[in-house]
């Protein structure tokens, strides 16, 4: 790639990126939101056209085409079908027959057993959860033995042994002299799976780190340098205590009605941030989302040493979901997302909606939030995936609940949304906040956690003080080993 | 998501109680709501009409009525699948019957050319459709809305307002008695035992319909196009293509289901098929089709449109008002969807 350009109206998305991809080899690419690279991601894949610049693969020049059919995107959001069965989503587009309905070859059933998918290949994509339709994505772009292959976050949403499986998988995929590029938030792996890592910030590739340079640490240097801003420090941890001692949210013997997890107890001290971490199927995302009153729950919940009824949980609790399709509305304003959970600030009675209260609301929630926009009237699909976590998590906390309860929330965010969505949690704990995670990373769980509970088959581990770890491996090495331990209870019982 | 929490520890390993009566949960939820409804209504109205309702040649009333529904049906199954809505194929009805009643009967062109030209003007409508729809991006409901307007407008001048009929031609005007009976052949020909040449149609393009949408690539691709528009963009599926085929598609089948009720009943007017657009919106839908796209097929959309035959000849077997069709007709057409949720949840679970 040389010198490539693209501006989308006033914003400068690529300002002349030169970056060299070689075959056989894994380059690392990373960089905030908002740097390019997804439009980089989109003009390899032929989605939109440059500007300016000139491609090359293989000494020939790239073309349009070539992008449809010899370069395989793996999204972040997976872009799949829902109403088709796993197996007819890896065949769409590419079904290889003139007329007849597609069926699966021999060679397809060996990357659905490879990718573990084999056993829900006939199910419906969208009855699964994220993990298992991001393995189906994968497997489409393995199934079309694509030239080259860039992989967006792919690996968010999979486990630490699946990761790992799958980084097996993208090696042999450049073994076999593919080019592959790897785009990933998460530092320590790019570092650890690629040959190469280039950082590109603000449209321009600034640094490209090889062999013994190539670390998280100067990753992180070269993006946060580039950025004029520092990681959040350990200042804010503890602001909270005054309130410490409190129950601030608690579960007292909670049943799931669709059998996640039974005769559950779950006490969250007030002014802390509780995390629970644990793999897809362990329960732990469905424990956070009964505390956010998604699931139907027999049980007591209590908010502040209060019982709370689940019809008024609402009030109390706000809750923040992990992907941003589901936190957001796509068809509103930056500033109608802001307030779109408030009533009686926004509204007096139900006809008597007060727009410039509402402005005025949202304008102030803009500024406390930093979120970065060009004013509140701006639809909320021009912000870039970080501030659009921020508006989410902003319009969450606008409502004054007494706990916050989110799901992943920095999956898929750049590193100094992510310092500053850690900060707003912190600030929320506070003020005499309760804040309840659901987390599948480690370094979350580090940086911005006081606590947490490691679940596994619907059980919850003792809590766990995070300030008692020396280090992050120290955490992580605690973590795996109550999962192992789990996992061992499961196969006794 | 629809499905909050599923997960996957469950999903690689169903429970023993869903295993248990695997086999009677799978019958039943094939089976579906629909066929369920035609069971439960067809039981009621037998036995109200102490089997009346059963007898052959009732059998083959019902099959008839169903006709005309089932095969506009078709072509809206297809329109509906790839997450569109054609609110214009009624109208192309009306404008089929009288594009060949005044060219043949008034004007004195061939038979022939007639039909010929009434599925081009079905076609172009059609196209119409799509062209405003996947070209200009205007949502189809509008577009349709649009174009069914025009069309019945068209017809209105073309009809001239005036009734007219094949077996009793406009003063003045003869008509060849080759052509008359090529014309009657179409839709009311005197088959053995009073077979209803409709109920072949709509046999015929059952099988066609069913196998295209299940069997072929169109189908496969249809369905991926309305399950998700932006996964459909991005590994550049037709889509553009196919919501002009699924349009067309549906016009034509419209054409045809105007023409062979204007073989079977001999007359055509200005209003023809206007009637038509809700009983077949809801043969569609009670049939499993999913308004918002991606589901639907010609099986469920024939026992959608058998539920409202039965429905309609059973009260007219016991005279009861037309209040209680409609009524019923209402609790129907939501209870049938409302079974149709409860067994797919049931089909999730196995």
């Amino acid at each position: 790639m040389r010198g490539l350009r693209k501006r989308y109206g006033d914003t400068i998305a690529l300002n002349g990126l030169d970056l060299d991809a070689r075959p056989g080899a894994i380059l690392g690419v990373a960089g905030p939101n908002g740097a390019g690279k997804s439009t980089m991601v989109k003009i390899l894949a032929g989605e939109v056209d440059r500007d300016d610049g000139e491609i090359l693969v293989d000494g020939t020049p790239w073309s349009t085409e070539y992008g449809s059919n010899r370069v395989a995107v793996v999204h972040q959001e997976p872009q799949l079908f829902p109403n088709l069965t796993v197996a007819e989503n890896v065949l769409a587009g590419y079904e290889e027959t003139k007329w007849h309905w597609p069926k699966l070859g021999g060679s397809h059933r060996e990357l659905f057993a490879e990718l573990g998918i084999d056993r829900v290949r006939n199910r419906q994509l969208g009855e699964l959860g994220l993990a298992l339709q991001q393995r189906t994505e994968i497997t489409r772009a393995l199934a079309r033995d694509a030239r080259v292959m860039l992989f967006d976050e792919p690996n968010s949403a999979l486990t630490p042994d699946e990761s790992a499986e799958f980084f097996r998988l993208i090696r042999q995929l450049a073994d076999s002299g593919r080019i592959v590029l790897l785009i990933s938030h998460r530092l320590t792996e790019l570092a650890a799976n690629s040959d190469q890592v280039a950082v590109i910030l603000d449209g321009r590739c600034v640094r490209l780190l090889e062999g013994a340079d190539r670390t998280a640490e100067n990753i992180a240097e070269t993006l946060v340098r580039g950025l004029g801003t520092t990681p959040a420090g350990e200042a804010a941890a503890a602001a909270g205590d005054a309130y410490r001692g409190e129950l601030g949210f608690e579960l007292v013997d909670v049943t799931d009605q669709r059998h996640a997890f039974r005769s559950l107890d779950l006490g969250v001290s007030r002014g802390t941030v509780t995390a629970l971490i644990g793999v897809e199927g362990s329960g732990a995302r469905e424990i956070v989302r009964a505390c956010g009153g998604l699931r139907r729950v027999r049980g007591r919940l209590r908010v502040n040493g209060r019982d709370v009824r689940s019809a008024s949980l609402p009030r109390h609790v706000s809750y923040v979901a992990a992907d941003r399709a589901s936190s957001l509305f796509s068809n509103l304003s930056v500033g109608e997302n802001l307030v779109i959970r408030m009533d009686h600030e926004i509204s007096r009675g139900v006809l008597g909606l007060r727009p410039r209260t509402m402005r005025k609301i949202a304008e102030r929630l803009r500024t406390d939030f930093d979120v970065v926009s060009a004013g509140i009237d701006v639809g909320i699909r021009s912000l870039s995936g970080g501030n659009q976590q921020k508006v989410a998590i902003a319009a969450a906390v606008g409502r004054k609940p007494d706990v916050l309860v989110l799901e992943e929330p920095t999956r898929g965010v750049d590193i100094s949304s992510k310092a500053e969505i850690y900060e707003i949690l912190r600030a929320f704990v506070a003020d005499g906040g309760t804040v309840v995670l659901f987390c599948t990373e480690v370094p979350e769980v580090y940086e911005v956690a006081d606590r947490l509970h490691v679940v596994s088959d619907g059980r919850l581990s003792p809590a766990l003080e995070v300030a008692g770890f020396a280090d992050m491996e120290a955490l992580a090495k605690g973590v795996a080993s109550l999962e192992t331990h789990g996992a061992a209870l499961r196969e006794a019982s | 998501m629809t499905e909050i929490g599923q997960n996957s520890a469950a999903v690689l390993a169903p429970s023993e109680r869903g295993r248990r009566f695997g086999w009677a949960r799978t019958t039943l939820a094939r089976l579906g709501g629909v066929t369920l409804a035609v069971l439960v209504v067809g039981t009621y109205f037998a036995i109200r009409t102490n089997g009346q309702l059963l007898i052959g040649s009732n059998i083959l009333t019902i099959l008839r009525g169903l006709s005309t529904i089932a095969i506009m049906g078709f072509g809206l199954t297809v329109v509906i699948i790839a997450a569109e809505i054609d609110l214009s194929f009624a109208a192309v009805y009306g404008l089929s019957t009288n594009i060949v009643a005044v060219l043949w009967l008034t004007h004195g062109f061939p038979v022939y050319v007639a039909i010929l030209v009434a599925f081009l003007a079905a076609i172009a409508v059609g196209l119409f459709n799509a062209f405003f729809t996947a070209v200009v991006k205007i949502p189809s409901f509008i577009a349709t809305l649009g174009s069914s307007t025009l069309v019945f407008g068209l017809t209105l001048w073309v009809g001239q307002t005036q009734n007219l009929s094949y077996q009793y031609p406009p003063i003045g005007h003869t008509v060849s008695g080759s052509q008359a009976s090529f014309f009657k052949n179409l839709g009311a020909a005197n088959l053995p035992g009073n077979f209803p040449e409709q109920g072949i149609w709509t046999l015929s393009l059952l099988v066609i319909f069913a196998f295209v949408l299940a069997r072929t690539l169109f189908g496969f691709r249809l369905k991926a196009i309305g399950g998700s528009r932006p996964a459909a963009e991005v590994v550049r599926l037709p889509v553009k293509r196919y919501i002009f085929i699924a349009f067309v598609v549906c016009a034509c089948t419209a054409c045809l289901a105007g023409l062979l009720d204007f073989s079977f009943v001999g007359t055509a007017s200005p209003n023809d098929g206007q009637a038509y657009l809700f009983p077949v919106f809801a043969a569609v839908i009670i049939g499993g089709a999913s308004l918002s796209g991606g589901k639907g097929s010609a099986f469920g959309t024939v026992m959608g449109a058998l539920l409202l035959a039965v429905l309609a000849n059973g009260f007219a077997l016991i005279a009861a008002g037309p209040f209680a069709s409609q009524l019923l007709l209402g609790t129907v057409t939501v209870g049938a969807v409302v079974i149709d949720r409860l067994t797919s949840r049931q089909r999730a679970l196995t």
